[in-house]
C-alpha cells in the first residue's frame, strides 16, 4: 500500500477533536466519570473519552474503489493511519483543554452549563495538566490505531476481538439488571461483578471477553450452514419454525419473572411504543404516507379509554365526573376504541389525500398538535379534564386481578397486545390488502392505473394504522393510570417514527429492534435519560449513513436479494448442462439450441 | 363496425391542453372489439396524451371518451382499469421493489376482493382467491414464455433486464384481464431480435387471450406487421387512417414525419 494517508488523517483528527470537546462540553464525560464498568479503572465516562480517537481510526482506514475494485489498506498502514489521526484527535483535545484552563473554565459556563473544572480535572486523569495532557496523547495513539487496526486486520480475528468487547462493555453496562436476574435465579454472582466496586471484575470480564470472542469463532466456522438450515426452517411452515415460536413465546412468558419490577416497567413501556411502531409502520412503511401527527391516535386512544371506563377529571378541588362518561369493562371498551379510532383515521385521512410527501407530513403535524391543543383546552374541559387532565383509569382488572400493579402483570396485558398488533400487521403485510399498499407506497399514479383506488386504500391504511396506534394509548392510560395533555406532546410522534425508522421500514422484528434501543436503553440506563434526546438523534443519522435500510430491514426483500445468484448460477449451470446434452447428440451441431428458449 | 354497431372504445371530438399548448384538439377515432389499431406519429403529436386521457390519468378539455358504449370521462384510473382498460407506459413504471411476481399479482387486484378483514382471518375464501391471484398471475407471466419464468418471478423487479422490464410491464396488463389492452411503444429500446419477438406477441395477445390491441408505435416493421388499422396522429389530430400502406403512403403522414420538400 501507500503511504499514510497524511492528509486524511489530519482531518479526521480535527473531526475526532471537535467531536470529543462536544461530548465533554455537554457532560456526557464527567456525568459516567463514576460509572465503572471494569474494576475502578475502566468508566464509562474514560471509555467515552477513547471512543472517538477509536472512531476516527477506523473510519480513515476505510476501503478505497480503485478502478471498481474495493483497496484495504494492509494492517501495518492501517494501525499507522488510525495511530495518527487518533494522536492528532487528543492534540486537539489537549489544545481545547489548554485554551479552557487558560481562559479559566469558570467563564465558559453560561453557555455551557456543564463545563466545569472538574471536567478538565477527570479528562487529565487528576494528575496535573502537562501528565494528563501528555496521558491522552498516548491514549489517541494506542485507540487510534486499534481502530485502524480493527478495519484492515484479519477480520475473523477483528470480528471476534470486537464480539468480546463490546459484550464486555455491555455486561458492564447492564450490571444492574444483570444481578437482578441472578439474584432471582439464585446463582452466586461474585466471580462476575464486584459489590466493591460495582463493576464487572477483572477475572469476570476476561471470561467473558473469551466467551463471547470463542462463540463468535465457532458461528463463523459453522456459520453459513447453520443460517441457512435456519432460515430454510423458519422460511417453511415446519415443525422446527413452530417449536421455535414457541420457545420464543416460553421465554416472553416468564421474562418478568426474572428481571423483576424495575426492568418489566421499561419492558412494559417498549410494548407501548412497539405498538406505536407498528401504527405507524402500517401508515409509513405499508403504505409509505408520511405521518407526522401519529400522536393524535396514541392521545385519542388513551382518553377515549379513559371515558369509555369511569375516568374522572382532577379539579384543583378533588376530582369531578366528565361531562360524558360510560363505565365500561375495560375488555369491552378496547374494542370501541379501536373502532372509533379506526373512524378517526378516516376523519384525519380524508383532508390530507390529495397530499403527497413533505405537504401530507407538515398537515398531519399540525393535526397532531390540533388534538393535544384540543385535550388542553378550556373547551373540552369538561370532557377530558383539560391542563389537570384525568385519573382514575381502569387498571384493566380480571377478577381481582390488576393489571397495572405489580408492572409484571402490566407487562403480560402489553405482550397480549403486541402479540395481536403483530399478528394483525403480518397477515396484512402478506395479503391483498399489503400488495396494495405496497404497490400504492412505490407508485402511487401506476397503483391507481392498475386498479388500486387510492383512495380506499390510503384512508384504510390510516384506519387500520389509527387503530393500532390507539392500543397503545390505551395500555398507556392503563400502565399510568392518570392523563395529562403533557404526555402527548409532539415527541411522541418523532420517536413513534424513530423507533419505525430505525428498525426498518416495513419491517415488524424493525419495529421491536426500533423500540428496544430507543425506548428499552435509555430506560434501562437511567444514566442516559437526560442525554436521550442526544442519542437519537446521534443513533438516526448514524442508521441513516450506516445503514438505511434499517436495523433489521425487510427479511424476505434481503433474502431475495441475497437468494437471486445463486439461483441464477444454478439456473445458468442447468442451461448450460443441457445445451452440452444437445450438442453431444448426433446430428445436432453444437450450439443450435442455445438461441431463444420460447 | 362490430356486431352490434358500437365501438368498443371511442373518442368523439377530444381536446386536451396543457396551458396554451393543445396536444389534442378535436380528436376523433374508435377501436372494435376485436382489432389491433397502431396508432402513429412524430413526437409532440399527442399519441400518449391520448392514451393519458383514456386511461383517466387526464380528464380531457372537451370531448366524450366511450367504453363499450359507456362515457368514461372523468373516472378514476383505477374505475377504468376494472371496467376492461389496461395499459403500459412509454417510460417504464414497475413496483421496482416488489418482485416480479407480485408486480404480475398486483394486476389482479381489480378483479379480486378480499379486503381487510380477509386478509387477518384468512378464512378458507380468501385463501382461494389468493390462490387464485398467484395462479392468473402466472399465467401472465407465461404469456412470455421463459423470459419471466423459473426464479426470476421471486426477484425485485428492479433487477430485471431492460427487455424484461418492458415484459413484465405487459404481463403486469394482461393480468388485469383487459378487454383493450393500450401498448406504449412496446418496443421502445429493444434490439431487433427481441423487437420481432414482441410483434409476435402483439398479435397473439388477439389471437390467444382475446383482447382488442391499441398500440403506439414507432418501429414501422412492428406496425406494418401487426396492425389491421392504423391511425397517424399530429398537433393532436388524425390526419390520417387505414390499411399500413393506405397511410404509409399519405402525403400529410409523409409530410408530418419527413417535412414539405419530401411530401412534395
Amino acid at each position: 500500500m501507500g503511504p499514510v494517508p497524511l492528509r486524511s488523517a489530519l482531518r479526521a483528527g480535527v473531526v475526532g477533536g471537535a467531536i470529543l470537546t462536544y461530548l465533554s462540553l455537554v457532560g456526557l464525560i464527567e456525568r459516567f466519570a463514576d460509572l465503572n464498568l471494569v474494576g475502578e479503572q475502566v468508566t464509562l465516562g474514560r471509555l467515552f473519552l477513547v471512543l472517538p480517537p477509536f472512531a476516527v481510526g477506523y473510519a480513515v482506514v476505510r476501503p478505497r474503489i480503485v478502478a471498481g475494485e474495493r483497496r484495504l489498506a494492509s494492517p501495518r498502514a492501517g494501525a499507522l493511519a488510525g495511530a495518527l489521526s487518533g494522536a492528532v484527535t487528543m492534540v486537539v483535545f489537549d489544545a481545547v483543554i489548554a485554551l479552557a484552563e487558560w481562559v479559566d473554565v469558570g467563564r465558559i459556563r453560561q453557555v455551557f452549563v456543564t463545563a466545569t473544572p472538574g471536567v478538565i480535572e477527570f479528562v487529565t486523569f487528576e494528575r496535573g495538566l502537562a501528565t494528563g495532557l501528555g496521558i491522552l496523547i498516548g491514549l489517541g495513539l494506542v485507540s487510534g490505531a486499534i481502530g485502524g487496526l480493527a478495519r484492515t486486520a484479519n477480520r475473523a480475528v477483528a470480528a471476534a476481538l470486537s464480539v468480546g468487547a463490546v459484550t464486555v462493555i455491555v455486561m458492564g453496562l447492564l450490571q444492574r439488571i444483570v444481578l437482578i436476574a441472578l439474584v432471582q435465579l439464585g446463582i452466586e454472582s461474585d466471580f462476575l461483578y464486584s459489590p466493591i466496586t460495582r463493576s464487572l471484575t477483572w477475572g469476570g470480564s476476561a471470561g467473558l471477553f473469551v466467551l463471547a470472542g470463542g462463540a463468535n469463532v465457532l458461528w463463523h466456522r459453522s456459520g453459513p450452514e447453520t443460517r441457512e438450515r435456519f432460515r430454510g426452517a423458519m422460511a417453511e411452515k415446519s415443525a422446527a419454525r413452530t417449536g421455535i415460536l414457541l420457545v420464543v413465546l416460553a421465554l416472553l412468558v416468564i421474562l418478568p419473572l426474572l428481571v423483576g419490577s424495575v426492568i418489566s416497567q421499561v419492558l412494559g413501556s417498549v410494548m407501548i411504543f412497539v405498538l406505536l411502531g407498528l401504527g405507524l409502520n402500517i401508515v409509513v412503511g405499508y403504505a409509505g404516507l408520511l405521518d407526522l401527527g401519529y400522536v393524535a391516535f396514541f392521545a385519542f386512544g388513551a382518553y377515549m379509554t379513559a371515558l369509555l371506563t369511569g375516568a374522572t377529571l382532577n379539579t384543583t378541588t378533588g376530582s369531578a365526573a366528565p361531562a360524558f362518561s360510560v363505565d365500561l369493562n375495560f375488555y369491552i371498551a378496547i374494542w370501541v376504541v379501536v373502532l372509533l379510532a379506526a373512524g378517526m383515521g378516516l376523519l384525519i385521512g380524508a383532508p390530507v389525500l390529495r397530499l403527497r410527501g413533505d405537504y401530507l407530513a407538515i398537515v398531519t403535524l399540525g393535526l397532531g398538535e390540533i388534538v393535544r391543543v384540543l385535550a388542553e383546552s378550556r373547551w373540552l374541559q369538561p370532557v377530558v379534564g383539560g391542563p389537570q387532565g384525568m385519573r382514575g383509569v381502569t387498571d384493566a382488572e380480571i377478577a381481582g386481578y390488576s393489571f397495572r400493579n405489580p408492572p409484571q402483570h402490566f407487562y403480560y396485558l402489553a405482550l397480549a397486545f403486541v402479540l395481536l398488533a403483530l399478528f394483525v400487521s403480518w397477515r396484512l403485510s402478506a395479503s391483498r390488502v399489503g400488495r396494495a399498499w405496497n404497490a400504492m407506497r412505490e407508485d402511487e399514479q401506476v397503483a391507481d392505473a392498475m386498479g388500486v383506488s387510492t383512495t380506499k386504500y390510503k384512508l384504510l391504511a390510516f384506519a387500520m394504522g389509527g387503530a393500532v396506534g390507539s392500543l397503545g394509548g390505551a395500555l398507556f392510560a392503563v400502565q399510568i393510570g392518570s392523563l395529562t395533555p403533557a404526555s402527548f406532546q409532539i415527541l411522541v410522534s418523532i420517536t413513534a417514527l424513530a423507533v419505525v425508522i430505525l428498525g426498518g421500514l416495513g419491517s415488524l422484528p424493525g419495529v421491536v429492534a426500533g423500540a428496544l434501543v430507543l425506548i428499552g436503553l435509555p430506560g434501562l440506563l437511567r444514566e442516559f435519560e437526560e442525554f436521550r434526546l442526544l442519542i437519537y438523534g446521534a443513533a438516526l443519522v448514524a442508521i441513516m449513513v450506516l445503514r438505511p435500510q434499517g436495523l433489521l430491514p425487510n427479511v424476505r426483500r434481503m433474502r431475495e436479494l441475497h437468494d437471486e445468484e445463486e439461483a441464477q448460477d444454478e439456473w445458468v449451470k442447468r442451461f448450460a448442462d443441457e445445451g452440452a446434452a444437445v450438442a453431444a447428440v448426433p446430428g445436432n451441431p453444437p450450439g443450435v439450441e442455445y438461441g431463444d428458449p420460447k | 363496425m362490430s356486431v352490434d354497431g358500437l365501438h368498443l372504445l371511442e373518442l368523439r371530438n377530444v381536446a386536451k391542453h396543457f396551458g396554451g399548448l393543445y396536444a389534442l384538439s378535436g380528436l376523433d377515432m374508435h377501436v372494435d372489439r376485436g382489432e389491433i389499431v397502431s396508432v402513429i406519429g412524430p413526437n409532440g403529436a399527442g399519441k400518449s396524451t391520448m392514451f393519458n386521457v383514456v386511461t383517466g390519468l387526464y380528464g380531457p378539455d372537451d370531448g366524450d371518451v366511450l367504453f363499450d358504449g359507456q362515457r368514461i370521462v372523468g373516472f378514476a384510473p383505477n374505475q377504468i382499469t376494472k371496467m376492461g382498460i389496461a395499459r403500459t407506459f412509454q417510460t417504464v413504471h414497475l413496483f421496482p421493489n416488489m418482485t416480479v411476481l407480485e408486480n404480475a399479482m398486483v394486476g389482479q387486484h381489480s378483479r379480486s376482493r378480499s379486503g381487510v378483514v380477509g386478509a387477518i382471518l384468512r378464512p378458507p375464501g380468501t385463501r382461494r382467491e389468493e390462490e387464485r391471484i398467484r395462479q392468473r398471475a402466472k399465467e401472465a407471466l407465461e404469456f412470455f414464455g421463459s423470459r419471466l419464468a423459473g426464479y426470476r418471478q421471486d426477484q425485485p423487479a428492479n433487477a430485471l433486464s431492460y427487455a424484461n422490464r418492458r415484459r413484465l410491464e405487459m404481463a403486469r396488463a394482461i393480468a388485469t384481464e383487459p378487454t383493450l389492452i393500450m401498448l406504449d411503444e412496446p418496443t421502445a429500446g429493444m434490439n431487433p431480435t427481441e423487437t420481432l419477438e414482441l410483434r409476435d406477441h402483439i398479435v397473439r395477445m388477439r389471437d390467444q387471450l382475446g383482447f382488442t390491441v391499441l398500440v403506439i408505435e414507432h418501429d414501422m416493421r412492428v406496425v406494418k406487421g401487426v396492425s389491421d388499422r392504423v391511425i397517424a396522429l399530429d398537433y393532436g389530430r388524425k390526419i390520417a387512417e387505414g390499411t399500413y400502406d393506405e397511410v404509409a403512403n399519405n402525403p400529410q403522414v409523409v409530410e408530418a414525419y419527413l417535412g414539405t420538400k419530401a411530401a412534395g
